[in-house]
């Protein structure tokens, strides 16, 4: 037969965008294909939001502490269904898809960038179902800030995947991935300052506090709603969750790039 | 037979070993071995011998323990990435995303090897691509309905044809075929071999094969037999056999003592069995026309690769245990 030709892109600058489109594209076009997952999306809000913020609010009440507690699920969400989708990568180890990935000429980071990106998708639409549960809980957001923290989303979906990342790159087990995610993002979530005030936890937890890119996360979300004064100047936390992410990044890719070859 | 290119090695290896972590002994032990641009290469032996674990070093995706190896000239440790631009693999374990389409897997391979860029739907994408796909689909007998059927809904062999499709859908210059044909039909086989001769002839691609089907080896230029991880044997499939077996004339006649006796005279060894066994070196013609006694049997037996794969196999082992 005739042998027609692909020719293969010259630039790598968009050989390596091109590969995080269609990275995140698959993750896409898998999520849309699952109605369970989406369902469960809006689920985890009601849980997360609703009962879990529901209870604090009940037995500590006080004015303010609804928008706080909002603002901090909102961001702990976001962190919470990237680092979920993240596990996608174990399951693309247990089918051997990840040959498939591997064996292929783009740069792991590409790879890893366009699978933060496409949990992404999924993290965001879980935020839009923490708003949801939020209204039915009569705490309301001003539009404006509520379009500021969703264009921050990005940025604070690709910290936690990258964090995630660390542990994901070690694991090759679906559950084991699964225990680890929660074991990662539910510390994160009392240690962040998410639901309850970190200003007074003992020097220990403090240190373990400024050390998750999450805290920079919520504080610069309650930042820019005004909802408590905070912490840290928006600049460091630009700073520290820019230096953070690009640690977990470069360490996480790493760990999963060798453990495939490293047997 | 394509001819290979004496001039170029495109794959060097020298003493590469490979050990497993907490394995008793390597997988892979110390092997040596080139394969020239444009060589058909086979690389048989029996299950866990060591071919897989060479073919993933190879194609970069498992790390070696030592020994050095070259790709397309490049080193497989410090140019990792230009090796993979250069090689395409047919994996002997299926790897497809089984919840997304024929097709989407197609593509998302096209797209990370730069083939084309990404489009939602297959509709929108090039030209080219969408002709190349329906091309391959049908040299493997995948039908255009079953390209866009989600793969967890296909048979065994038409997932095996659709990674076969995938694998091929950018022309690698080094093709490594993993046990390429196993779960495929003999119409399918057929089909691929024609379409990997087709881009040798055109590409001058380098095929790599491990395979348990030997006869799928006979017409490679070079082949190296692997056991318990140690090369055996590395020659040509003819020198392979010639080391091992006899060419041998079959004959038989109404009059058998006048065919013995004509054979003796002749000072030709032969064996009776169910007929007369002549073997012979050069040429079965000097014998035939040397003879006068009227033939009711005539045949002459060529030794297929697979007899002296065979033979090479229960040798070593052998010399194991004893």
């Amino acid at each position: 037969m005739g042998e027609q030709v692909l020719t293969r892109k010259k630039s790598r600058l968009l050989r390596e965008l091109n590969t995080i489109i269609a990275v995140m594209a698959r993750e896409l076009t898998v999520f849309f294909k699952s109605p369970s997952t989406l369902v469960l999306l809006f689920v985890i809000p009601i849980f997360m939001m609703g009962l879990i913020g529901g209870n604090i609010l009940g037995i500590a009440g006080g004015e303010g502490l609804g928008t706080f507690m909002l603002v901090g699920m909102l961001v702990n969400m976001l962190f919470m269904v990237t680092a979920m989708g993240m596990t996608s990568l174990v399951d693309d180890h247990e089918t051997d898809f990840n040959q498939e990935i591997l064996v292929s000429p783009v740069s792991r980071y590409s790879l890893v960038i366009g699978k933060i990106l496409g949990a992404t998708f999924g993290a965001i639409v879980s935020m839009i179902g923490t708003i949801i549960v939020g209204l039915v809980m009569g705490i309301v957001l001003p539009t404006g800030q509520l379009l500021l923290i969703l264009a921050l989303s990005p940025l604070m979906c690709f910290a936690g995947g990258a964090m995630a990342m660390i542990l994901i790159g070690l694991i090759k087990n679906k559950k084991t991935a699964n225990y680890a995610v929660m074991l990662l993002v539910m510390p994160q979530m009392f240690l962040s300052g998410a639901v309850i005030p970190i200003n007074e936890s003992n020097p220990v937890l403090l240190v373990l506090s400024r050390i998750m890119p999450m805290t920079y996360c919520i504080d610069l979300a309650r930042t820019i709603t005004s909802v408590e004064t905070p912490l840290f100047n928006p600049i460091i936390n630009f700073a520290a969750i820019g230096a953070l992410t690009l640690i977990c990044l470069v360490i996480g890719t790493f760990f999963f790039a060798r453990s495939e070859k490293n047997k | 037979m394509i001819p290979a290119d004496n001039s170029a090695i495109v794959i060097e290896v020298k003493n590469l070993v490979k050990r497993y972590k907490g394995a008793k002994a390597p997988s892979v032990d110390d092997i040596s071995f080139s394969v020239k641009k444009g060589e058909f290469f086979a690389f048989l032996g029996p299950n866990g011998a060591g071919k897989t674990t060479t073919i993933s070093i190879l194609t970069t995706t498992l790390g070696k323990t030592s020994g050095d190896v070259k790709i397309a000239g490049f080193d497989i440790d410090k140019q990792a990435q230009e090796i993979r631009e250069k090689v395409g693999i047919i994996f002997q374990k299926p790897s497809l995303d089984r919840q997304l389409t024929a097709e989407e897997n197609i593509r998302f391979h096209a797209c990370l090897y730069g083939m084309c860029s990404y489009r939602p739907t297959f509709k929108l994408m090039p030209k080219a691509y969408r002709d190349k796909v329906i091309a391959l689909a049908e040299v493997m007998g995948l039908s255009v309905d079953a390209l866009f059927k989600p793969v967890r809904k296909l048979s065994g062999g038409m997932q095996r044809k659709l990674e076969i499709v995938r694998s091929l859908i950018h022309t690698p210059d080094v093709l490594f075929l993993d046990e390429p044909t196993q779960g495929l039909d003999a119409v399918s086989r057929r089909g691929l071999w024609a379409y990997i001769n087709s881009i040798r002839n055109q590409f001058g691609t380098t095929i790599f094969l491990t395979t348990h089907y030997i006869d799928e080896a006979e017409n490679a230029d070079n082949v190296c037999i692997i056991n318990n991880g140690k090369v055996i044997a590395c020659s040509s499939p003819d020198e392979l056999k010639k080391s091992l077996l006899k060419q041998e004339l079959i004959l038989d006649s109404q009059n058998r003592n006048a065919l013995m006796s004509e054979l003796s005279a002749l000072n030709l060894s032969y064996t009776v069995a169910e007929h007369v066994i002549v073997p012979y070196t050069d040429s079965p013609q000097e014998i035939i026309t040397q003879l006068k006694t009227k033939l009711s049997v005539l045949k002459i037996h060529e030794p297929l690769l697979e007899d002296a794969y065979i033979e090479f196999l229960n040798k070593t082992n052998n010399r194991t245990e004893a």
